[in-house]
């Protein structure tokens, strides 16, 4: 609970879900990053972001996703198997990645009777691609409608807009909390707020957040230095793969990855056309994952901006087992970040966390690494 | 007969002084299948024992080094900084800081190789590390093998059984062969039985099989060194590198002929954490 009185709800299904749901409310489960929340807001509706967070077991998914699917997209079909996710209304995907289309079609094909869309994101950012993109969201802003049964007016989207701008706003403030010699917030805490924000109304989120701004500046820095670990990659929805790193004394400073920066970070502009427009411009533009093909030295630049911002001292470049998109793109960043002398880690990783050993010795040697020997 | 049983091993300098007066630190380093002790007296190596890792960390850790001390009058007490390493490190009672194995590796094949070493290949009992050093003995980069055995010591140690070979003879056997054969297809320690099993029953010779098994091996850890990247001087620590069916495959694959030691290999992780030991002490008393 932050002074505010307001506090962060990180559970898949939580109190502020319950409370919601008893008000007769509808929430809506999202894949990926590209599928702007600010509609399902807008329609009155609690968009939750599908993550897998402390999945133990995904035997009932291996069925359907062999165990060379990537083990994220299992694991969140498994929840929806074992009934985890069974609050939800209805699911928006988008084909983020090969993965995230894979268990929207299982879903699609399981559970029948749920509301499901799928919206097609451009794999470019060109001129021709917005208005593609936009045709998308419209489908999605009337399907919005009919489930809700609320007329989402162009005032409520440009309500919605704000609301989340200033989520972003937020989460910005949070990680500029991390960027100071001795950072207030640690990687694991910031990773829980997060993770809050896609689990819980963004009113309630914003308010808890602004209060937890408040406190956190008044925290004693913590003392001695730490190396400063930037985290890049695959989906990493597990505060506890955080905490491993950390413990071996690292700070995790910032991320590029979609369960983080890449949530919510650059605003939504306002153009010269609607919101719609807006949004689809302002989503297809932000460097967040190499699904984009001609978006690479964006997403290059907005990592080696992150690394400067943050005064990062070394990479941990965590790559999804059978990930295509971070597998095959660590391919380009590795040299390119051995050419700017970026200290780099590169690390598999599967939802189910069974390397807990391995990944935290190969996180203290890069620690030693950095630190120039432990003498 | 046990044929994966490796000899292990126990050494003092002779010519060491008496080590009263002198500062002596130590490394331990508990792998999953060795433990090692080493100990230094004024920064030069003194003592060490290597012996196989029992099934409780704490007392390999201790017996590697009672038998590293025996004969010297050494007793813990003596030990003026102790840096415990290995996947057991933290179960090192008597260690005063735990370091990570690839750290202490570098740090002890600089030692045990000389100041050009650049690329180290430390090839364990159950993984394998690819580490680039500079002139220092300060790690520049590394990379480890994942979440398996295959290509490692217990590997070598399965097929030994399978085929009832001395371990320590699998090298010579493996290289007595007049072509060498294509490598087995899977290295994985499962996979791999089959698949030597299959050879056998299709009339290969026990050296053939060998010859095939460490070719495999050589190929998996050499694509690890190319990921990492391959500077010369370069060195070979841990078992394997005693055994020279593989580390002979792996030069060729290089093209790189790799720097020797007389002394055991197994020792580089401990050695390196008895040099940092040092280093601690120097630091702590500054």
């Amino acid at each position: 609970m932050t002074e505010n009185g307001a506090s962060f709800e990180t559970g898949i299904f939580n109190e502020s879900i319950e409370t919601w749901k008893k008000e007769g409310k509808k929430t809506i489960g999202t894949i990926c990053c590209h599928v702007p929340e600010e509609i399902i807001h807008a329609a009155g509706m609690l968009p939750i972001r599908i993550r897998a967070t402390g999945c133990t077991d995904d035997s009932n998914a291996e069925v359907w996703m062999s165990s060379f699917s990537c083990s994220f997209a299992r694991s969140c079909l498994q929840l929806f198997l074992d009934g985890t996710y069974g609050f939800l209304d209805g699911i928006v995907g988008s084909d983020g990645c090969l993965m995230a289309q894979r268990l929207f079609d299982n879903l699609n094909n399981q559970f029948r009777d749920l509301y499901q869309r799928l919206v097609v994101v451009p794999r470019m950012h060109t001129a021709r691609a917005i208005p593609f993109y936009r045709e998308e969201l419209e489908k999605f802003r009337t399907d919005m409608e009919k489930i809700s049964g609320v007329a989402i007016t162009e005032e409520k989207l440009l309500h919605s807009i704000e609301v989340y701008n200033e989520t972003r706003r937020l989460i910005r403030e949070l990680y500029d909390l991390r960027k100071g010699a001795a950072p207030l917030v640690s990687g694991e805490e910031s990773l829980k707020i997060t993770l809050a924000a896609m689990s819980m109304p963004k009113e309630q989120f914003n308010k808890a957040l602004s209060g937890f701004l408040r406190e956190a500046a008044k925290r004693e820095p913590p003392k001695g230095g730490g190396v400063r670990l930037m985290l890049v990659g695959s989906t990493l929805d597990d505060p506890e793969y955080v905490r491993i790193v950390e413990e071996k004394g690292g700070f995790i400073v910032t991320d590029v990855q979609c369960y983080g920066s890449r949530y919510l970070w650059e605003p939504t502009v306002l153009g010269d056309g609607d919101a719609l427009d807006s949004l689809a411009r302002s989503y297809l533009a932000r460097p967040v994952c190499p699904r984009m093909c001609n978006m690479h030295s964006e997403l290059y630049d907005f990592i080696m901006g992150m690394a400067k911002d943050f005064s990062v001292d070394g990479v941990l470049y965590v790559k999804m087992k059978n990930c295509d998109l971070w597998g095959g793109e660590s391919v380009h960043i590795d040299d390119k970040l051995k050419a700017a002398k970026m200290p780099l880690l590169t690390v598999e990783r599967e939802e189910i966390m069974t390397n807990v050993g391995q990944l935290a010795v190969r996180a203290e040697a890069f620690i030693e690494m950095i630190e120039g020997g432990v003498s | 007969m046990d044929y994966w049983r490796w000899t292990e091993s126990v050494w003092k300098d002779p010519d060491a002084p008496d080590w009263r007066g002198g500062t002596v630190t130590a490394g331990v380093d508990i792998g999953s299948t060795s433990t090692q002790a080493v100990i230094l007296l004024d920064g030069k190596l003194y003592a060490y024992a290597n012996m196989r890792t029992g099934s409780n960390s704490p007392d390999s850790a201790l017996d590697a080094m009672n038998r590293a001390m025996e004969g010297t009058g050494l007793t813990l007490e003596d030990l003026r900084f102790t840096v415990g390493t290995g996947y057991g490190r933290v179960n090192v009672p008597f260690a005063d800081k735990s370091v990570t194995e690839i750290t202490c590796h570098a740090r002890g094949a600089h030692y045990l190789y000389g100041p050009t070493v650049r690329t180290i290949l430390d090839m364990g009992g159950q993984d394998c590390k690819a580490i680039g050093c500079d002139a220092k003995g300060a790690v520049t980069s590394f990379m480890m093998n994942d979440k398996c055995a295959a290509g490692t010591g217990r590997g070598m140690e399965v097929i030994a059984n399978l085929l009832a070979v001395p371990v320590e003879d699998i090298g010579p056997f493996s290289l007595s062969i007049e072509e060498e054969p294509e490598p087995v297809s899977s290295i994985c320690v499962i996979f791999a039985k089959t698949a030597a099993t299959n050879l056998m029953r299709v009339g290969w010779s026990r050296e053939k099989v060998l010859a095939a098994y460490c070719l495999a091996m050589a190929i998996r850890v050499v694509r690890l060194l190319e990921r990492n990247g391959v500077e010369e001087d370069f060195a070979i620590t841990g078992g394997i590198a005693k055994n020279a069916g593989v580390a002979r495959r792996i030069e060729r694959l290089l093209g790189i002929t790799a720097l020797k030691t007389d002394l055991d290999t197994q020792i580089a992780g401990a050695l390196g954490g008895a040099l940092i030991a040092g280093d601690l002490l120097k630091k702590r008393q500054a």
